[in-house]
């Protein structure tokens, strides 16, 4: 069991979900197949598990030294996150979401098979490693999905039937992905004081995350307070995603970039 | 006025209301947040912020608990201020975050190094966290943090409870995090193997005895195996191979690079060239070698011959297949590094212990960490760095980012109730 099977094991979790994603489409007609679509994803994830679990024992080692074994968790952690948000939420396009994440992970792998023996320096083995990376993709992913209902927000009000109730879906997601990014942001300073003694050095990559971090909490503050100005929050949202892209591509392009720790480019 | 008006008045406040009217609003907030950033920059060309002394124990401990009282006796007996009630309110919050953060994102583009801009140097931007316009402005949203905190603490209600562990835990997080730097002690210490070693060095390069010694029995590096590039011969840089990662040499595996099939039908991790080929050795400075054949996928041509990566002691050993390319090891990768070390003390006791990157060691109010080794010499090397971090303020900064924690779990259940609900 190693690798080698992988191709196996994650073309029958793709098909299971995609399957399920079909599902779960039809069931905003039809209500009842919502029930065959979590029995889908279900299925698929517990394929993922075996292989992930298989791989561990064969390894010797938990799976998460090498690029491909973190989308590995990527994908395991995606669909569990999503059946979390949807318990609480029930928003069910997020939940698909989430899992047509996992599978873009999966077949990110699946294209990639030689990352597997990419080696990782030592900073890097660390138990913060995976929740680290993880809630940030995922608050990175939650906030991304904000803008979009923001985007939504603003051509209904260029059309003239924006709904309050657009901009309140936006405030939830931005809600659950701030606490995703403070998260992210904290445990990234937890690790570091572990590894080399510092929790917060102003390394470019964390200037920027700090930014985005600023960025919705501008929004949340402005929207907590002046609930009915509705274009002016949708802008500090546009604007807080603009930070955030930075913050998650374009830092590597800017001039400070090459003292980062964060740089994953030779 | 009478009871009609003063409500028509106060539903058009928003239009009535001159500057600097009650209440102040954002024209005000952003006005007083201008004027101390243009302060703080006056102060940075003026005075320079060279000279701003970081206070220590005890004095740090004075500053916060005085800092608290005060914050404290403004929110109860001077509530009803103007300039208090402005600092409890949403205008006074969003500005100095709006302006930290423009603060910050000169942090963000301007590398913080010294520069050869005189605008950028004079006004400080290539040192914000010790600007005093960062800090004139950080002390407001501070002040601002510390009073809504009190405010919401001393009217405890169970729904604040979120709120009260996210402005709590970063008004902690951030103050214990500022006023302990004063008692931060970074210092490294150089150990040999087989040599015991106390004399530590600080950031200013200043020497140090330390109160116990450190005796490094072993220095331990385990290696990745190298691995395999193809290099362009006219630029000597790495062919990139379409996109894809460096393969790990491994015996009996075969890649493919371009039109290349690479086997690696031999591979030693400790080898020296005696004549035709590599022997295995188990010498100091023997660097790992592959034999390989390389297969032009375009003619069939093979080509066979060894490569190594080489070390600090023997050269490197290329193989080139045509003009154009040549194919090379690179220097093995370290995967884990340790030191096996005792700590002697003054009263006579030996701690063993074992450190590694991502696994410090407390001891007596430090945390040892295992910071590199003499990267020229390798896996080869008798020089272990450590680090020693006193951090006191520690417990305080981590119980702030702790109930941050909290609260940003808070946050994801409870979501945006308010608005929602509304």
């Amino acid at each position: 069991m190693t690798w080698i099977d992988f191709p196996f094991y994650s073309s029958i979790t793709g098909f299971l979900w995609v399957l399920g994603l079909i599902f779960l489409v039809v069931s905003y007609k039809k209500q009842t197949l919502i029930k065959i679509a979590y029995l889908l994803f279900l299925l698929g994830w517990a394929m993922l598990i075996t292989f992930v679990v298989k791989l561990w024992i064969e390894l010797d080692r938990p799976p998460m030294r090498t690029l491909g074994e973190t989308r590995l968790w990527y994908a395991t952690f995606l669909p569990l996150i999503g059946f979390i948000t949807y318990i609480r939420w029930k928003y069910k396009w997020f939940l698909a979401y989430s899992i047509l994440m996992a599978a873009m992970f999966l077949a990110i792998n699946y294209l990639n098979p030689e990352t597997y023996s990419k080696t990782l320096m030592p900073a890097l083995q660390s138990p913060w490693f995976i929740p680290h990376v993880l809630v940030y993709l995922f608050s990175y992913a939650v906030l991304a999905a904000s803008s979009i209902v923001a985007i939504k927000g603003w051509y209904d009000s260029y059309k003239g039937n924006f709904n309050i109730e657009t901009l309140k879906l936006a405030d939830n997601l931005v809600y659950i992905g701030f606490a995703f990014l403070t998260l992210g942001l904290l445990f990234g300073a937890l690790w570091a004081k572990e590894a080399w003694g510092h929790y917060w050095t102003w390394d470019p990559k964390e200037v920027w995350a700090f930014l985005t971090w600023m960025g919705y909490l501008i929004y949340i503050h402005y929207r907590h307070f002046h609930n009915h100005k509705t274009k002016q929050a949708l802008t500090i949202l546009a604007l807080a995603f603009v930070v955030l892209l930075v913050c998650w591509f374009g830092v590597n392009y800017l001039p400070v970039a090459n003292t980062s720790v964060h740089t994953y480019t030779n | 006025m009478n009871l009609f008006d003063k409500n028509m008045s106060e539903n058009t406040i928003k239009f009535q209301r001159k500057l600097w009217e009650n209440p102040w609003g954002y024209a005000e907030s952003f006005f007083i947040g201008f004027g101390l950033m243009l302060t703080g920059f006056f102060l940075e060309v003026f005075a320079g912020s060279e000279h701003i002394v970081t206070v220590s124990y005890p004095y740090n401990i004075f500053i916060l608990f005085g800092y608290i009282l005060v914050l404290f006796v403004l929110y109860k007996k001077f509530a009803d201020k103007q300039l208090i009630r402005w600092l409890t309110k949403v205008p006074a919050s969003i500005s100095s975050i709006v302006l930290i953060t423009i603060l910050v994102m000169f942090m963000g583009i301007i590398p913080q190094v010294p520069s050869t801009n005189n605008l950028i140097n004079n006004l400080g931007l290539n040192r914000i966290t010790t600007n005093w316009a960062f800090l004139l402005i950080l002390f407001q949203f501070l002040t601002c943090l510390g009073l809504i905190s009190i405010k919401r603490i001393l009217q405890f209600k169970w729904s604040n409870f979120g709120f009260i562990l996210n402005h709590v835990g970063l008004f902690l997080a951030l103050t214990a995090g500022m006023l302990g730097t004063g008692d931060l002690q970074r210092l490294s210490i150089n150990l040999y193997e087989e040599k015991p070693s106390w004399i530590a060095t600080d950031a200013q390069n200043n020497q140090l005895e330390l109160p116990f010694a450190f005796y490094l029995k072993d220095f331990v590096i385990e290696e990745y195996a190298p691995k395999l590039a193809l290099i362009d011969n006219s630029t000597g840089s790495i062919s990139q191979n379409k996109g894809n990662n460096l393969y790990l040499v491994e015996k009996d595996e075969t890649y493919f690079f371009n039109n290349f099939e690479v086997t690696v039908e031999d591979y030693l991790p400790n080898a020296i060239r005696f004549g035709m080929r590599y022997e295995p050795v188990n010498e100091i400075g023997a660097p790992p070698a592959a034999f390989i054949s390389v297969k032009n996928i375009e003619n069939d041509s093979i080509q066979k011959g060894w490569i190594s990566s080489g070390s600090f002691r023997y050269s490197y050993e290329s193989l080139k297949i045509n003009d154009a390319y040549s194919m090379v090891m690179t220097i093995p990768e370290a995967k884990k590094f340790s030191s096996d070390i005792d700590i002697l003390t003054k009263e006579g006791e030996r701690i063993s212990t074992v450190l590694e990157v991502n696994k410090p060691f407390k001891f007596r109010g430090y945390k040892i960490y295992q910071l590199s080794y003499d990267d020229k010499m390798g896996k080869w090397s008798n020089l272990s760095v450590l680090e020693l971090v006193k951090d006191p303020w520690l417990p305080l900064i981590y119980l702030g980012i702790f109930m941050m924690i909290a609260g940003a779990i808070y946050m994801f259940w409870m979501g945006n109730k308010i608005t929602k609900n509304e």
